[in-house]
């Protein structure tokens, strides 16, 4: 259903969006029924010749609130643990255990731009042949990465909307993360924390590619970013 | 009796908001050159006369065609975007604001047209010093640093003194004009590269801050 508005493009989507949807029919069903309910009681006690208002006895307000307070509340609280077991599930694999990576990647927030530091060649970092780019990321489909994800001057947010995929960047910290595309193809990376007046044209492409077309690009690491009107 | 139909009052609706929208910049001219230059006075200051805070140099009374050219670099990536440039990588997003050629060239008129200032000394240079090592300079920039368009070198004389470090730091370093392509830019580097050390640099500052406008 999601994946209709926004491709599924990590390992992980599909357990961020199967959590949000599941967090949507929830609240849709109380939404829905609480009110259904409100109006059904507008309309069913509403003023009517004949009809003065009652107050109810204690006998027959403690049933009443047993009705319709504590039980709905007990099913509430049986849905919140629904949620906090699937979050914690989702949570543990995503952000708490991390797969061996296969590269890692370096990516550094700043006013107002992204500059991605690939392995290169040697897949390693910090060597001669690493591939720095402005605003554009190149991985491989179906490697797993690790980023090390930093900022050089405010709190911006790493934020790669088809990897189900964000995470603020704090100045003076290292923060590590991974993703393993799925999909081949072109994508946005956002800043999605406001970081000053150039917050909303801090934008990056990401380039899902095949191997072939990855060991191509880095045996010629042209920046595709060419700027057209 | 009158029958609405929805659809219709939408798209009325819909037509006059966006109409309204688009009228908010005027359609061409000096005009809409003023307008547009409105994304720039957060850090360039309302007159351009440029903000330290910011690091953003003053570009009052620029030529035309330099403004043009350095905010085309902008866009297209020969300037401001080289991971080690703080400031050229925040000025590269605020020149994709501008979406054509045509409006990149008529901010640039506007800019152009703006009156010269000049911000207060903030370094301590040795002008003197500096004058004997400006003799270079003059070839390009002439002895009054007020540039040569044939040689695609922009007036100097009002620039920031802080500016023309930073600037002369990053030719010098590779971090503007790093890419080949960038022709006039490599004439400046090449330049900067033959400047020995960052107090050389102040002392040329100095000297091209003494320089009457
Ligand atoms: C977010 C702040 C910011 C905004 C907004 C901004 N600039 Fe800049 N601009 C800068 C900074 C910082 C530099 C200095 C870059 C450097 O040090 O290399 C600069 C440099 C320039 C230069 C180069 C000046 C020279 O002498 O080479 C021009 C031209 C320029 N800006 C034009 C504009 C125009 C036109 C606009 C509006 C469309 C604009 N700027 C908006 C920050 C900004
Ligand atoms: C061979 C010609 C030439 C010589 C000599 C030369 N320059 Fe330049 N200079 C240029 C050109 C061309 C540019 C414009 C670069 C560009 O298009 O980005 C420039 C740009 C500059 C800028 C940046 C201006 C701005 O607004 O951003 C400064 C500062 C500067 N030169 C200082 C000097 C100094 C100081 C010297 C002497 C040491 C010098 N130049 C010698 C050609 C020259
Ligand atoms: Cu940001």
């Amino acid at each position: 259903m999601l994946e209709h508005y926004m491709q599924q493009g990590s390992s992980f989507a599909s357990q961020i969006d199967g959590l949000v949807w599941m967090i949507f029919l929830m609240t849709t069903f109380w939404f829905l029924l609480v009110e259904g309910i409100l109006f059904w009681l507008l309309w069913r006690f509403r003023a009517r010749p004949g009809h003065k208002a009652v107050y109810l006895d204690d006998h027959a307000e403690h049933a009443f609130e047993v009705k319709w307070i504590e039980i709905p509340h007990r099913v509430i609280l049986l849905c919140d643990v629904a949620v906090i077991i699937g979050a914690i599930t989702v949570w543990s694999e995503v952000k708490l255990s991390a797969p061996a990576p296969d590269e890692v990647v370096r990516v550094v927030a700043q006013q107002w731009a992204w500059t991605f530091t690939h392995a290169g060649r040697d897949g390693k970092l910090d060597t001669a042949d690493d591939i720095v780019t402005i605003d554009e990321l190149h991985v491989q489909v179906g490697k797993t990465y690790s980023y090390e994800l930093g900022a050089k001057d405010v709190l911006h947010s790493f934020s790669i909307p088809v990897f189900r995929l964000k995470q603020d960047a704090i100045p003076g910290r290292v923060i590590t993360g991974w993703f393993k595309p799925t999909i081949v193809g072109e994508f946005d990376v956002q800043c999605a924390e406001i970081c000053g007046i150039g917050h909303g044209i801090m934008p990056a492409r990401l380039y899902v590619e095949t191997p072939e077309a990855h060991a191509a690009w880095i045996a010629n690491p042209t920046h595709y970013l060419a700027y057209k009107f | 009796m009158v029958t609405a139909r929805p659809s219709l009052v939408v798209m009325a609706l819909v037509a006059s908001v966006a109409s309204g929208c688009a009228s908010e910049l005027p359609s061409d001219g000096v005009a809409r050159g003023e307008a547009l230059f409105k994304n720039c006075v957060q850090c360039h200051g309302a007159e351009a006369e440029g903000s330290t805070l910011m690091n953003a140099p003053a570009i009052a009374g620029l030529p035309q065609w330099y403004v043009a050219a350095q905010v085309t670099n902008f866009q297209t990536g020969l300037r401001g975007a080289h991971a080690d440039d703080t400031e050229g990588l925040k000025m590269r997003p605020m020149s994709r604001t501008l979406k054509s050629a045509s409006d990149v060239s008529l901010v640039a008129e506007y800019v152009s047209k703006l009156p010269v200032k000049r911000g207060e000394a903030t370094l301590a240079g040795d002008a003197a010093k500096g004058q004997a090592a400006f003799a270079t300079c003059s070839a390009c920039h002439g002895a009054d640093g007020s540039g040569n368009e044939a040689m695609k070198a922009p007036p100097i004389r009002q620039l920031n003194d802080w500016y023309v470090v930073s600037q002369l730091r990053k030719f010098k370093g590779g971090v503007r004009a790093y890419d080949p392509a960038d022709t006039s830019g490599a004439t400046m580097k090449a330049m900067a590269g033959a400047i020995p050390d960052e107090a050389a640099m102040r002392d040329l500052a100095a000297y091209i801050h003494s320089l009457p406008l």
